[in-house]
């Protein structure tokens, strides 16, 4: 897009509020709406504005394609990771209250973190990903 | 009391807004009034936050205009070109 100065600028200023807002999100997942999958969708949103207004090959020199390709992946292998790392410490799978040095309590919390992270990754990637395929072929 | 009567006004004025949008003569109006009515979403829904006092309606009302901004810049993006990147 040449020229749209205002919704260049405006894009500029609003992306890191976004992508901080996602964090957000994501932390406050277990007290307040919210959780991995929406705050991947955010962070994936924004993004997506960014690509819009600036082109899809901004976004590449942002992240590269094989990195994002490998993070959709790396985000499941963190979820299974968590589970399996609870069944070697003779738990059940994801049951958080075995993590290595944690109790009952904290072990929820973190546990819980933990696969929000992983769900949080996938989301984000695969939802990058969806847009920048949607968007190349577009065009008849 | 004053918190349910916004909420009545608001839900009246956005009303008159889906008139726009059904009756727009051209593409833009509708883009338009579609756009106002997510402006009053946000608003209805911080309304509603101070009614019930549940103050997670004020997260939800960010994402709402986040994706209300976002969809408006792809709809026009998509009209002016056929693409979206």
């Amino acid at each position: 897009m040449k020229g749209h100065i205002v919704l260049k600028m405006a894009t500029r200023m609003m992306v890191p509020f976004i992508l901080m807002f996602s964090l957000y999100v994501l932390a406050h997942g277990e007290i307040s709406p919210g959780g991995g999958f929406q705050g991947g969708v955010i962070f994936a949103s924004g993004f997506i504005l960014y690509g819009m207004v600036f082109g899809v090959e901004e976004i590449y020199r942002k992240i590269k394609r094989k990195i994002l390709i490998f993070m959709t992946a790396f985000g499941v292998m963190i979820y299974s990771g968590v589970g399996y790392i609870t069944m070697f410490n003779g738990g059940l799978f994801l049951e958080y209250a075995k993590l290595p040095g944690l109790n009952m309590k904290s072990g929820n919390s973190m546990g819980l973190l933990f696969i929000e992270i992983g769900v949080f990754i996938t989301v984000s990637s695969v939802m990058l990903l969806l847009f920048i395929e949607v968007s190349k072929k577009y065009d008849n | 009391m004053i918190f349910s009567l916004g909420i009545i006004v608001i839900l009246v004025a956005s009303f008159f807004s889906l008139y726009r949008v059904v009756k727009g003569p051209s593409f833009f109006d509708r883009v338009l009034a579609v756009n106002l009515i997510g402006t009053k979403v946000v608003v209805l829904l911080v309304l509603v936050d101070f009614l019930y006092n549940r103050p997670e309606f004020i997260d939800i009302s960010i994402a709402y205009a986040l994706i209300n901004f976002i969809g408006t810049i792809a709809i026009l993006k998509l009209k002016e070109k056929g693409r979206l990147d």
